[in-house]
Order: C-alpha cells, then sequence, then structure tokens
C-alpha cells in the first residue's frame, strides 16, 4: 500500500548541524511519532517536508507525489499545527475561520463551528486573550475544518497541562478512526506518543536512529540493571546502549525476553520511550 | 490569494481608528501652512506605509511559515503585497481627498470655487495614489529582505530612493532643455499609473527573487 508521507534521505546542511539521510515513511490510517532530544533535528525535518527550508538531499512524497508537483492540491490535503498560533493576536476565531474559508477549497464552516463549540473557544474573542491551551484548540480546530488527510503536528502538546493534552489526544485519535488518514507528530512528551502513536522514529544528532512498531518498542525492548562484573559479561552485539550509572550498569537491549532468560542474574525492565530516549541521549552508543 | 489579502485587512482593520485619527491631527496641522495639496499626498503616502506594519504583524505572529503550508504559493503572497500596497495607496488617496476637501473648504482655501480647482483636487489625489504606490512599492523587497525590524530606516529608503531617482531624471530633462510646464507635468500625470506599473512590477520581481530563496524557520 503506498505511503501517505515518503521520506527518503532528507539532508539539509547547517554550518552547526547536519540534518542527516533521514528517511521514514507513514501509511494509511496510522501515528508516526517523530521524537528526539531538542535540537535533535525533529523541527528541521518538518520544515524539509513542507519546503519552507530547502532540502540539500532526499526525496519527499505525499501519497506519491513531491509537493512542488502540484502545491495547492497536496497542501489542500494536509493540515499543520505548529508550536503556537501563527495568526496576529488582534483576530478572532470567527476572523481566522473567514481567512481560512477563502483559502481552503475543502473549508467546512460547519465542522469549524462545531470544533469551536467543542473546544469551548469564544468565536468573537480576540485570541491574545487566549491562554496557551486555547491557541492550540483554535490551531488544531483549523487545521481539521479543512477535512485533511494528513496531519503534522509540530510539539504542538508542549506546554499545555496533562487535561489539555489528554484532550488533544483523543481528536487526534479521532482523526485516524478515518482510515485514509495518519499523522506525523513531533513531540519531546514520549507519554503523548506512548498513548497514541503506532510508529516512532527516533531522530539523534541528525540522524534516524531508528523507524519502528511502537509496540515493538514496548514489547521486546528492556533495559538491563546489573552490576560491573554483568555487564562485563553480556554479549556486546546484544546491547544497543548502556549508561554507567552510580550503582549499576543501565543496558539497553533489543529484545528483553531473550536477556530474561539469558542473564538470569540480572533485572531485566521493560524500556519505556523516556528510556529509550536517555539511553541514547545520555548513554553510550553501541549500534 | 483573497485570504492573504483578507488577513493583512483584518489584521490592519484594529489600526483603522488611530490612521483615521492622526489624518484628522495632521489636517489641522497641514491644512492651513501646506495646503490641501500636500495633506493628499501625506495621506496616501501615510497609508501606503501601513504595508510595513502588516509585515510587523507577520513577522510576530510567524505567518509566513504558516502561510506556506495553505494552498498558496509564493508567488501568491508576494503578489498579495502589492494588492494590498494598492489598497492602502488607494484608501489613504480617498480619504485624503474627503478630509482635505472639508479641511480645505473649512479653511477657506477655495478649492471649490472653479471647475479647474476641483479637477487639480483629484488630480493631486491621483498623483498621491502613485506617488504612496510608488514609495510603497519600494519597501516591499526591502521587507521581504530585511524583515519589519529595520521597518523605520527601510520606510526613509523606500521614500528617499525613488524621490532620488525621480530628481535624478528631473535634472535630466532640465539639462535636455526640456521645461516643465503645467501641459508637461499634465502628461507627466496621466503618464504615472503606467510608470507606477513599471515600477510595481520591477519590485515585484525583485520581491520574488528575494522570498523565493528565503528560509522560513
Amino acid at each position: 500500500m503506498e505511503p501517505i508521507l515518503q521520506v527518503e534521505n532528507l539532508t539539509k546542511q547547517y554550518p552547526d548541524f547536519k540534518l542527516d539521510h533521514v528517511s521514514f515513511s507513514i501509511p494509511k490510517g496510522a501515528i508516526m511519532g517523530l521524537i528526539g532530544e531538542n535540537g535533535a533535528g525533529k523541527s528541521t525535518t518538518i520544515n524539509a517536508i513542507l519546503d519552507l527550508i530547502k532540502k540539500d538531499e532526499g526525496v519527499v512524497k505525499f501519497w506519491g507525489q513531491e509537493l512542488s508537483s502540484d502545491p495547492r492540491n497536496i497542501k489542500e490535503n494536509i493540515g499543520v499545527v505548529f508550536d503556537g498560533v501563527n495568526f496576529y493576536e488582534t483576530l478572532t476565531p470567527a476572523k481566522i475561520g473567514r481567512i481560512s474559508a477563502a483559502a481552503y477549497k475543502q473549508w467546512d464552516e460547519t465542522a469549524y463551528d462545531n470544533y469551536l463549540k467543542k473546544l469551548q473557544l469564544p468565536p468573537r474573542k480576540e485570541i491574545k486573550t487566549f491562554s496557551r491551551g486555547m491557541k492550540m484548540k483554535l490551531s488544531i480546530a483549523v487545521a481539521l475544518s479543512h477535512k485533511p488527510k494528513l496531519l503534522i503536528l509540530d510539539e504542538a502538546t508542549g506546554g499545555l497541562d496533562p487535561v489539555m493534552r489528554d484532550d488533544m489526544l483523543d481528536l487526534f485519535l479521532d482523526f485516524v478512526q478515518d482510515e485514509n488518514h495518519s499523522i506525523l507528530m513531533s513531540s519531546h512528551i514520549s507519554t503523548d506518543l506512548e498513548k497514541v502513536a503506532d510508529y516512532i522514529t527516533f531522530i539523534h544528532k541528525g540522524k534516524t536512529l531508528f523507524c519502528k512498531e511502537k509496540d515493538e518498542l514496548r514489547y521486546q525492548y528492556g533495559i538491563i540493571r546489573c552490576k560491573t562484573d554483568q555487564f562485563e559479561a553480556i554479549d556486546q552485539s546484544e546491547i544497543l546502549a548502556y549508561r554507567k550509572r552510580d550503582y549499576q550498569w543501565d543496558v539497553l537491549v533489543a529484545d528483553k525476553e531473550k536477556a530474561r532468560r539469558k542473564y538470569k542474574t540480572a533485572a531485566v525492565d521493560n524500556a519505556s520511550i523516556d528510556d529509550i530516549l536517555l539511553l541514547y541521549v545520555k548513554g553510550d552508543q553501541v549500534k | 490569494m483573497k485570504s492573504l489579502i483578507l488577513k493583512d485587512l483584518y489584521n490592519i482593520g484594529h489600526n483603522a481608528k488611530s490612521m483615521i485619527f492622526i489624518l484628522l491631527i495632521l489636517a489641522f496641522a497641514l491644512i492651513p501652512s501646506s495646503g490641501v495639496e500636500g495633506y493628499i499626498i501625506m495621506s496616501g503616502i501615510l497609508c501606503s506605509m501601513m504595508i510595513i506594519t502588516t509585515f510587523s504583524f507577520d513577522d510576530q505572529s510567524k505567518w509566513l511559515k504558516y502561510a506556506m503550508v495553505m494552498p498558496v504559493t509564493r508567488k501568491d503572497i508576494v503578489i498579495s503585497k502589492f494588492i494590498v500596497l494598492l489598497i492602502f495607496s488607494a484608501i489613504g488617496a480617498v480619504i485624503g481627498l474627503v478630509i482635505g476637501a472639508i479641511g480645505g473648504t473649512i479653511a477657506h482655501q477655495g478649492i471649490f470655487s472653479s471647475i479647474n480647482d476641483m479637477l487639480t483636487l483629484l488630480f493631486t489625489g491621483a498623483a498621491s495614489l502613485m506617488i504612496s504606490e510608488i514609495a510603497g512599492s519600494m519597501s516591499i523587497p526591502l521587507l521581504f529582505k530585511f524583515g519589519a525590524e529595520k521597518a523605520r530606516i527601510l520606510m526613509l529608503v523606500s521614500c528617499l530612493i525613488p524621490a532620488a531617482i525621480f530628481f535624478g531624471i528631473y535634472k535630466l530633462f532640465i539639462l535636455m532643455g526640456v521645461s516643465f510646464t503645467d501641459q508637461t507635468i499634465f502628461i507627466l500625470l496621466c503618464c504615472s499609473p503606467f510608470l507606477a506599473l513599471v515600477w510595481n512590477f520591477f519590485m515585484y520581481k525583485i520581491s520574488y527573487a528575494l522570498f523565493e530563496g528565503k528560509e522560513l524557520l
């Protein structure tokens, strides 16, 4: 099946940073989480995907087409939410609705009004009076009201309280109920991605460390907590990353059940996405 | 395109009251001393300079980055700014004409004493539109290149450069022995829309070339 979004060898060189041959693809009906530490290259990846910056190398295809081949029609089907609202603060949701209606052929006025009601956003109040959460809700309402098939969210849940984040995640899950819809969601709040993502792409220092199904990470990856002598006994080929702590070693492995069977004296815990991220970023990487 | 223009009009609509207030104050200050003509031209230029404010609002809200994910092209964004400038300049000229006519009548400047005077007023309105269009369009490529932060300096540059060019052309004509009679001025005024059109076209080309390669972070 043709992916909704296909990114191949995306490369962008800056004087002090390189996005280095990033590749991943998003199948229909899936949520792809893009994780990585601050400055890892998540936003650069999204900017390059959307042609906001010029890529040096690589191919990005939406529904099998490059954005430059038919920008208007392709962009009709993409909803984007950045970190904040990109309308000037004296505008009201009602005016933003009229501006967006003039931009999108597929704009659904009724859907927009319903989102405003559902998300409790006053249509005639200037957005400068809105809280950060309300601004994010408004951005999401706008993004969803032109009936996109792909949602791209760049740190869209950052800075929101847990209740509001949960509301947003429910909206995203509703959106992918339609099997033709997909979401690319960059976030450094890995718990959000653990809740909703189907796939995780981990970007570290501008490179793709892995692109895997979330369940594979959750159910297969594990962390061996052990002493120095036990660490030395671990087969190096099984270690993905490790970190020396005060009294123990944390060792990330791709097959926790195998590790449990093999290293019976060591404790093998489940690995959360946060654990994996921390070990890759702060630990030493073997693979 | 319509959405981009609508956005700028909504954004600037918030400043409309203060602009009218400034134009009223200027009417009191300028009409008795510089006459209605000077006021009408000043009104057009002031309103056209609101284009700088639209860039400032865009910068504050990171609008250009967002606009580029909407179904519009970079070309649309640049063209829309020129259309908005034309709208602002036209509004400025019309407001200048209306307030100028009222102010001139109150100040007993005899602007409606003859058909000729009324025509002069209308031509001043047209000249105001053309001057503010030319001055304003000069600021657009500079704004795309440098952003609204440097707006104050740009405003000066965008007025001075076309003024210097036209003064140079004027001096050249004088050197060539062309004398500026009422008739020549009338002909020049009639040619000014074409001049503004050509000028705007070049400014658009420069703006697009600058914006085409700009990275929107």
